[in-house]
């Protein structure tokens, strides 16, 4: 293929990058694209305008084009912030409408196969946060993995110190499955049925 | 349950083929190295998905095909359930009635198995790591939970041992807290399930020897002594990895927990590795297997189908004829190996299927 097409050639390799994408998939979506010039266009625009404009709060880290975020910086209740590992899991609840409060991203769990210690976590950047704000009570909703849980544990440890009410959503969320592949109405039942650590 | 009809394709050296069992004895004989602990294996995959010679995919697809494919259908209480297991270079792909499976505990159940293979007489002799696996997929047959369980404890064990080697330990304090509660959890099922069976095998044993021979079989770990409670458990093990904090650290490895405890097994009071004759430790773990069958019958009111690879070597036929009757009495579905062709006198029962297996090739036969 590559002898044909040079810059074909490169966009097979582009999209074979992202996750889940093999050779045979990358071939699809390329003679796709192929076929309908104005939606390459589009999605090239896209892609462009989502790497120029898309960043991460500088309070909270979730992903947002505004800094601080709308979440951060509307009327949300100040008294709960929810702590979870990714972006995405902050979208699953935000979609639940069970939450009202604010959130704050870690960007990851602990895990040491992976070299991931407390430091490289956005841990020090939320006791920061909570230093300075009216927050009483953190939810911890990483996921239901271990790396997850030992998350949670080690944040609910320094947080209950600081005099902090730490609950964990606790219901209907299958043993070792991620929130983020949990339904929004059983998210919503989770964060309802919070029990305090 | 029963098996009633199995189809093989690719697999190892067996020739396509789909056969008919009966509810009974399923009699597979012929020479050595034809194909006949083959067949066995398949129907252990279909009901594990896991090989009993813990071979892995290139070893069980046949020679130069791109796959195999096994098919079983099985009848449970009147209720038919067709399970297709396609292994290929990349995995096991599961399917149930026509339908692609994905999570463990819609597959698992199905068709449960329990195998008495001689290999597994190294349960008797080999390291504590045959014994722990033997008992994992003992529980694992009646309880689908610990199979997540011990995945579980698995990750977290890793994740711990990769925290000592990186001797950065500052964070170790919630690995330990999921340590004790996942470890905890296994060892009490482990416990748990050691005392029902240790209770079975004694009788099991003296109805398959006519003896007065006193059997028994414990869980071991070290100093540590468990109890059937949980919260009771994860007390003990959180305060033995604290203990060990120290050697743990200079070794940089989790030196405590289920990974490292062991099952003993007594004769009249004596360790069965060194005081008995194969033949008794034959008959050991035999009357463990029966007990297994007994439990999952009993606790789980599962029927399995049983797998004996070459069953009657080593055991004489008194024996076999206690073994015979235990497992009429109880209408087993049974699938059995055999070399020899004398040995189907002792059959009187007429619910016998036989097949003769040769060069790959599996053709039903008539009573010999
Ligand atoms: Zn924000």
């Amino acid at each position: 293929m590559l002898q044909f097409s040079a810059s074909f050639g490169r966009l097979l390799l582009e999209l074979k990058k992202l996750p889940g994408v093999g050779e045979k998939t990358a071939l699809r979506l390329a003679f796709h694209l192929l076929k309908s010039p104005g939606n390459i266009e589009a999605l090239a625009n896209s892609l462009i305008s989502v790497a120029k404009n898309v960043h991460l709060c500088s309070v909270c880290f979730g992903i947002t084009e505004d800094d601080p975020c709308v979440i951060c910086s509307g009327g949300r209740d100040d008294s709960v912030i929810c702590v979870v590992e990714e972006s995405q899991d902050m979208l699953a609840i935000e979609r639940s409408h069970a939450f009202r409060g604010k959130y704050h991203v870690l960007q990851g769990a602990l895990s040491p196969l992976s070299g991931i210690t407390p430091s490289q976590l956005r841990i020090a950047e939320l006791l920061e946060r909570l230093r300075h704000s009216q927050t009483r009570e953190v939810i911890l909703a990483t996921n239901f993995s271990v790396e997850g849980e030992a998350t949670a544990l080690y944040l609910a440890k320094i947080l209950k110190d600081l005099g902090l009410k730490v609950t964990r959503l606790a219901h209907g969320i299958p043993l070792g499955s991620d929130i983020e592949y949990v339904d929004a109405a059983t998210v919503q039942r989770a964060v309802e049925g919070r029990s305090e650590f | 349950m029963i098996l009633s009809r199995l189809s093989v394709q690719s697999f190892r050296n067996l020739a396509a083929t789909t056969v008919e069992f009966g509810t009974g004895f399923n009699i597979f004989c012929g020479d050595n190295a034809q194909g006949k602990t083959n067949i066995l294996e398949s129907i252990y995959l279909l009901g594990t998905l896991k090989s009993f010679r813990m071979a892995k995919n290139p070893e069980l697809i046949g020679w130069e095909k791109q796959f195999s494919l096994i098919k079983g259908l099985i009848s449970d209480d009147g209720l038919n359930r067709e399970v297709d297991l396609l292994l290929d270079q990349a995995g096991k792909k599961v399917r149930v009635d026509q339908k692609t499976v994905v999570r463990v505990a819609d597959f698992f159940g199905i068709l449960t198995v329990v195998l008495f293979s001689p290999e597994e007489l190294t349960m008797v002799r080999g390291a504590p790591e045959s014994r722990r696996r033997y008992l994992d997929r003992a529980i694992f047959a009646g309880d689908v939970i610990y199979l997540t369980r011990h995945h579980e404890y698995m990750r977290i064990l890793k994740q711990r041992n990769a925290l000592l080697r990186s001797g950065d330990t500052s964070s170790l304090e919630p690995w330990n807290e999921q340590l004790a509660v996942a470890g905890a959890q296994l060892v009490t099922s482990r416990v748990g399930y050691i005392g029902n069976i240790d209770k079975l095998l004694k009788e099991t044993f003296r109805e398959i020897t006519d003896t007065n021979d006193e059997v028994a079989i414990s869980y071991h770990s070290g100093s540590l002594a468990y109890s059937e409670d949980l919260n009771d458990n994860i007390d003990r093990l959180a305060a033995a990895l604290n203990k060990r904090r120290e050697p743990e650290l200079l070794q940089r490895t989790t030196l405590t927990g289920p990974h490292r405890d062991d099952i003993v097994f007594t004769i009249n009071g004596k360790p069965l590795r060194h005081s008995s004759s194969q033949g008794q430790q034959r008959c050991f773990v035999l009357a463990l297997k029966m007990a297994e069958i007994e439990l999952l019958r009993r606790c789980r009111s599962v029927s399995p189908v049983l797998l004996l690879d070459d069953m009657t070597s080593e055991l004489d036929s008194r024996r076999i004829a206690n073994l015979l009757k235990f497992l009429t009495d109880r209408r087993m579905q049974v699938f059995v190996t055999t070399t020899g062709t004398n040995d189907f006198e002792l059959f009187e029962d007429n619910n016998l299927r036989l097949f003769h297996v040769e060069q790959g090739t599996v053709r039903p036969a008539n009573k010999a």
